[in-house]
């Protein structure tokens, strides 16, 4: 373990200690089994119960962009004071992203980094090794996971649990923070991206059947939208009615054309922390769509989103010599 | 029934150089095929990938996009961030399984009614190719 919780709690005290500091949104165990729930702490109380585990999925950018700003009553000042959020590398993009689109400023944020060796995917684990109510902890262990529950303890190898975003991870450690906890970790090699081969090896009419498939999954939950860092606007075109651009019936040609609006909306911009995929209740594999659509930024455009506070966003703006062998 | 498919075309034009391109084409009597529906805009940045969409999911079998020449564009870059949009929206789609044939883009000019024929003729022969789009299309339900 190369960070202590000593230290995180030690931090985020002196953090909410601050004066120009609201609070701070860290994660906190949650009620039951592999559950970790995020936490708001305004004081040194809320702060002795934050924790940082390789069960810490959730990104926390979302809180960022998801306070509701009510009306301030008349005679108020407006607080402006920061909120302070913990990130691990991929939120860190997130935030990064949030930045250039001026989603926030990057005065509004205190940005704590925690260098992140992996987190695991709750869902691969509660079917190794059953969720029980049982609150259990979690650590790292040189290379692989340690369980703790009821006493137990139980080695978990790495690629077991590990989540698929973290296979991909090509930035373990914050890319921008203001403050930084514990050493730097290692970043690892990556493996191919299996899953977007395997759909790009497909021809087009079975890749049109696979997603066909997946699509027709479909609830309409909007939970990826929701959950995304970086859906944030107030006035979303899903939403809209006044022109209705995607009706709002749940069937395959809405649920297609939902889907594509989403990826294409994250285009350039997603930063591949896997929670849309994570918090579908139907299991549709976001994460390729996200993924390879990244690949193609990244490939043709040479544009990667969240690694440079400064640069310009992907979808407002261009480059003379784009590619354009598409166009007739 | 016709023997042939006959596929229904939707092509936005900027009002700048494609829209008076295919004018320049019907006044100089070029012949091209008739299956083009053609929907003005102001500018190929102006053209949202939902438009797009929204014309496959209500009947047509291939969408063609046409604006200025990059450097051209009245409003000086629109075409450029066209460009960017489209392109990333064509390998969208043929990711999810929509035949790449179904969408074109391409630069016409006020002066290329030729090249306008060209790029119809293009557009419709691949369009037949594709055959008719069933992909998501929005199906009428009878109650």
């Amino acid at each position: 373990m190369k960070m202590d919780l000593e230290q995180l709690r030690k931090t985020a005290a002196e953090v909410v200690a601050r004066d120009d500091v609201k609070y701070l949104v860290g994660w906190k165990q949650g009620t039951y089994g592999y559950r970790v729930a995020p936490g708001f702490v305004e004081d040194a109380a809320g702060a002795a119960e934050l924790i940082f585990s390789p069960l810490c999925t959730a990104n926390l950018a979302t809180y960022l962009t998801l306070v509701e700003e009510l009306p301030i009553p008349r005679g108020q000042e407006p607080d402006d004071r920061k909120v302070a959020v913990m990130v691990k590398g991929c939120d860190s993009r997130a935030v990064t992203q949030l930045i250039v689109e001026k989603g926030i400023k990057k005065d509004e944020v205190v940005v704590i980094g925690c260098p992140c060796p992996g987190v695991v995917d709750p869902n691969l684990l509660a079917e190794k090794y059953p969720e029980t109510e049982d609150q259990v902890e979690m650590k790292w262990n040189g290379e692989g996971f340690l369980l703790l529950r009821g006493g137990e303890e139980t080695k978990i190898a790495r690629d077991e649990v590990l989540a698929e975003k973290c296979r991909l991870c090509r930035y373990p450690n914050p890319v921008y923070s203001d403050i930084m906890l514990g050493d730097p970790v290692e970043p690892w090699e990556t493996d191919e991206d299996k899953g977007v081969e395997e759909v790009e090896g497909k021809d087009v009419e079975e890749r049109a059947e696979y997603w066909a498939e997946q699509f027709d999954k479909c609830v309409r939950c909007y939970s990826c939208r929701n959950v995304c860092p970086l859906c944030y606007c107030q006035d979303c075109v899903l939403d809209r009615l006044n022109p209705t651009w995607v009706n709002r019936a749940v069937n395959f040609s809405e649920n297609t054309a939902f889907n594509i609006a989403r990826a294409f909306h994250l285009g350039g911009r997603c930063i591949e922390c896997g929670e849309c995929e994570r918090v579908c209740p139907a299991n549709i594999p976001l994460g390729k769509i996200n993924r390879k659509l990244a690949r193609e930024v990244r490939d043709k455009y040479g544009f990667e989103p969240g690694v440079d506070p400064d640069a310009e966003p992907f979808q407002a703006s261009f480059k003379p010599d784009d590619p354009e062998e598409f166009i007739l | 029934m016709s023997a042939e498919f006959n596929p229904n075309i939707v092509a936005f034009l900027c009002n700048w150089c494609s829209y008076a391109g295919a004018d320049l084409a019907g006044t100089s009597r070029v012949n091209y095929p008739s299956n083009i529906q053609i929907i003005r805009v102001m500018c190929s940045g102006r053209v949202n990938p939902l438009y797009v969409m929204n014309a496959l999911q209500q009947g047509a079998d291939g969408v063609l996009v046409s604006g200025c020449h990059p450097g051209d564009c009245h409003y000086m870059e629109g075409n450029f961030f066209a460009r960017r949009r489209l392109g990333m929206l064509k390998d969208l789609m043929e990711f999810v399984g929509v035949d790449p044939k179904r969408f074109h883009m391409s630069w016409v000019s006020a002066s290329e009614g030729h090249k306008w024929k060209e790029v119809v003729e293009k557009t419709v022969e691949d369009a037949k190719e594709a055959g008719p789009f069933e992909g998501f299309r929005r199906r009428q339900i009878d109650w």
